[in-house]
């Protein structure tokens, strides 16, 4: 059954899939779509390719093309460092040129692969999976971190640092494949609700206490209190840093600095606190669902070689450790003779 | 809202009300109170704005007028917020025998009443008596940037899970007024008689322990041997006590999220005892995920989960 979050072909009877994690629930459109042009047999060599390009795990090949993507990615990044060290451009210009050129020409490829192969990633429409590929935040960073270099043929006056800042996009390519950053911003993602108020929370307080500075210290030190926004500089400095750019000089503006303070340490146990949390939640989440995977391959009493593999596969995924694993099945075969 | 009795029976002025007890209130589905909403958030960020920028002199001097008006038409717009629901809100509590007083006086003395009331009715002070000082109206019409926080409800979530945990965190700042009170009269007997232009008082050293608790440096140099030892106790203090404010909010935080996620759980699973899912029962999980801000993937798991737990035999 196809995974409506990434498409990718799982085995009937599993309940996560094995790609992306994303709980398998079966919606009626796609389950029709799978069953008419036989599912895995008769693949274009067009799907084929959007599988290695996307690391799915039921391509070889998708390991090495990622490592060779990474590979010229830290090569170009390494260059790109060192050719601003003036001694080393002055010996070795030539070479990071023709790198530049042909790392170019890579990316641009890859760009191309990509952007023609996820046509397949939706069956009804050629353009939506690409659309959406073009679009999104990997689309973007693999358009900018190329193209401008093409910019540089055309206009020859242009000016050469922007260009250099662009090259360095080319490192976000990485977090492509750094599964754990995705986690992060998923968790993030989850707790939004929790991170706005925070940030709104964080908003009234700059304002309460800067306009209650200006209000204590204005006419002592009309410098740095003679007006709200200058205060708000102040208020900001004091929360972060726990002790602001100025001396409060009257007994109230002492007063409200300690309490800024204060506010400043509550504001970053406040965020920690949500980042830790759904961290966790995250953490638990998984958990459950490699443990309902696991119950449901142990229904039977037998694992065969299949289901080890479903299983090794969705532990790897989850980066879920063996001894977590370990406890995991000893409570799930324990429940199972009860 | 349910209708306590029959519509026909009610008297326009009874249904007007109600209408605009359900507009105030805030109702996601009802577009004249999200409309109502936004338009008071907008007031109040301009208004707030306003404030902000008034206090630079240039500004003041060219566009002062303009800011005065602006502030006559937001006490306007908020003193009618305010009558209004002071009027509407006997509607809270619709049932024949309760007062229409009950809903009232809830609102006026709820944490948004008394917001209410002090951001808006001080402008007429001014009017009363011209002599007041400027400041101290000022500083109540900055009070307006609260009545934001009625429409964060991640923020009231925050609060409840604050106070679920309130045990906790009372210990914390029990902690926190012990040590300050030990730490500061300690450091006056150590360094009081050396450094007496710093530590004249007790109260002056409690400034300095504040200081280095929320800073990490309090801005003063021992001299004596034992005062660096207090200096660097209290430094390591200072990064305790953080990490126990941060674990404490991430516990409470956590705990409210798994409460929630089992209160959704429980509805889901009785939503698929039946096997079926009308239409007004999938509203419902919605309307609840809507409330308690989960993601749709955390709801995929939930409902991944039951079921898997329906299919297993027993």
């Amino acid at each position: 059954m196809l995974c409506h979050q990434c498409q990718f072909d799982n085995e009937v009877g599993n309940a996560f899939c094995q790609n992306c994690g994303t709980a398998l629930v079966e919606q009626d459109k796609t389950i029709t779509h799978t069953n008419s042009p036989s599912p895995t047999l008769k693949r274009p060599f067009r799907y084929r390719v959007m599988e290695i390009m996307n690391g799915s795990p039921n391509q070889p090949l998708s390991r090495y093309a990622e490592w060779l993507i990474s590979l010229v990615v830290v090569i170009n990044c390494a260059a790109v460092i060192l050719d601003s060290v003036p001694e080393v451009h002055a010996d070795y210009k030539d070479f990071f040129h023709e790198l530049e050129f042909w790392s170019v020409i890579f990316f641009t490829s890859e760009y191309l692969l990509r952007v023609w192969s996820f046509s397949e990633r939706y069956l009804e429409s050629a353009w939506r999976g690409r659309k959406e590929y073009v679009f999104s935040i990997f689309g973007l960073v693999d358009f900018f971190a190329t193209v401008p270099f093409y910019l540089h043929y055309f206009i020859p006056g242009l000016d050469l640092r922007i260009l250099r800042v662009l090259r360095l996009l080319r490192i976000l390519k990485l977090s492509k494949y750094n599964s754990a950053l995705q986690d992060l911003y998923k968790a993030v993602y989850s707790e939004r609700r929790a991170f706005g108020s925070a940030a709104f929370l964080l908003m009234i307080a700059a304002i309460v206490s800067a306009s209650m500075m200006h209000f204590a210290e204005g006419h002592a030190q009309p410098n740095y209190f003679g007006t709200i926004p200058h205060s708000i500089y102040w208020s900001i400095v004091t929360i972060t840093s726990g002790w602001g750019n100025v001396e409060p000089a009257t007994k109230m503006g002492e007063v409200i600095a300690l309490f800024t303070g204060f506010l400043g340490v509550c504001m970053v146990a406040i965020m920690t606190g949500i980042v830790a949390s759904a961290f966790a939640n995250q953490a638990a989440r998984k958990k459950a669902a490699y443990e309902l995977q696991m119950r449901e391959i142990l229904k039977d009493g037998v694992v065969t070689e299949k289901e080890g593999e479903v299983l090794q596969r969705l532990q790897e995924k989850f980066r879920l450790s063996d001894a977590e694993v370990e406890t995991m099945m000893k409570q799930a075969q324990s429940k199972a003779r009860s | 809202m349910t209708m306590p009795y029959p519509v026909a029976s009610v008297s326009f002025y009874r249904r007007l009300k109600r209408r605009i007890f359900t507009i105030l209130e805030g109702d996601v589905t009802d577009p004249s109170s999200r409309f109502c909403e936004i338009f008071i958030a907008i007031l109040v960020v301009l208004n707030v704005l306003a404030i902000i920028l008034e206090s630079v002199p240039e500004i003041h001097d060219q566009a002062g007028d303009y800011f005065a008006d602006f502030d006559v038409f937001s006490v306007i717009i908020f003193s009618i917020e305010y009558v209004l629901r002071i009027w509407s809100y006997s509607e809270r509590y619709p049932e024949a025998d309760a007062s229409a007083w009950k809903g009232r006086k809830e609102y006026v003395l709820s944490f948004f009443g008394i917001v209410d009331f002090l951001s808006t009715v001080p402008f007429y002070l001014q009017l009363l008596i011209p002599g007041a000082d400027l400041r101290v109206l000022r500083m109540f019409r900055l009070l307006r940037i609260f009545k934001l926080s009625r429409y964060n409800s991640a923020m009231e979530d925050m609060f409840e899970a604050i106070k679920a945990e309130k045990d906790s965190f009372s210990s914390a700042i029990f902690l926190l007024f012990i040590s300050c009170l030990l730490f500061s009269s300690l450091i006056y007997i150590i360094e009081g008689t050396s450094q007496p232009e710093v530590f004249p008082s007790i109260p002056a050293a409690m400034h300095w322990f504040i200081l280095t608790i929320i800073s990490g440096w309090g801005n003063v140099d021992p001299v004596s041997f034992p005062g660096v030892i207090l200096v660097v106790i209290t430094q390591f203090l200072a990064i305790a006590l953080a990490a126990m404010f941060t674990a404490l909010v991430s516990t409470s935080y956590r705990a409210q999220v798994s409460r929630r996620e089992l209160l959704y759980e429980m509805e889901m699973r009785d939503v698929l005892a039946d096997g079926i899912v009308t239409e007004e029962e999938s509203i419902r999980l919605k309307k609840m995920q809507a409330k308690f801000g989960m993601s749709d993937e955390q709801v995929e798991a939930i409902a991944a989960q039951v079921r898997a737990e329906n299919k297993l035999p027993g």
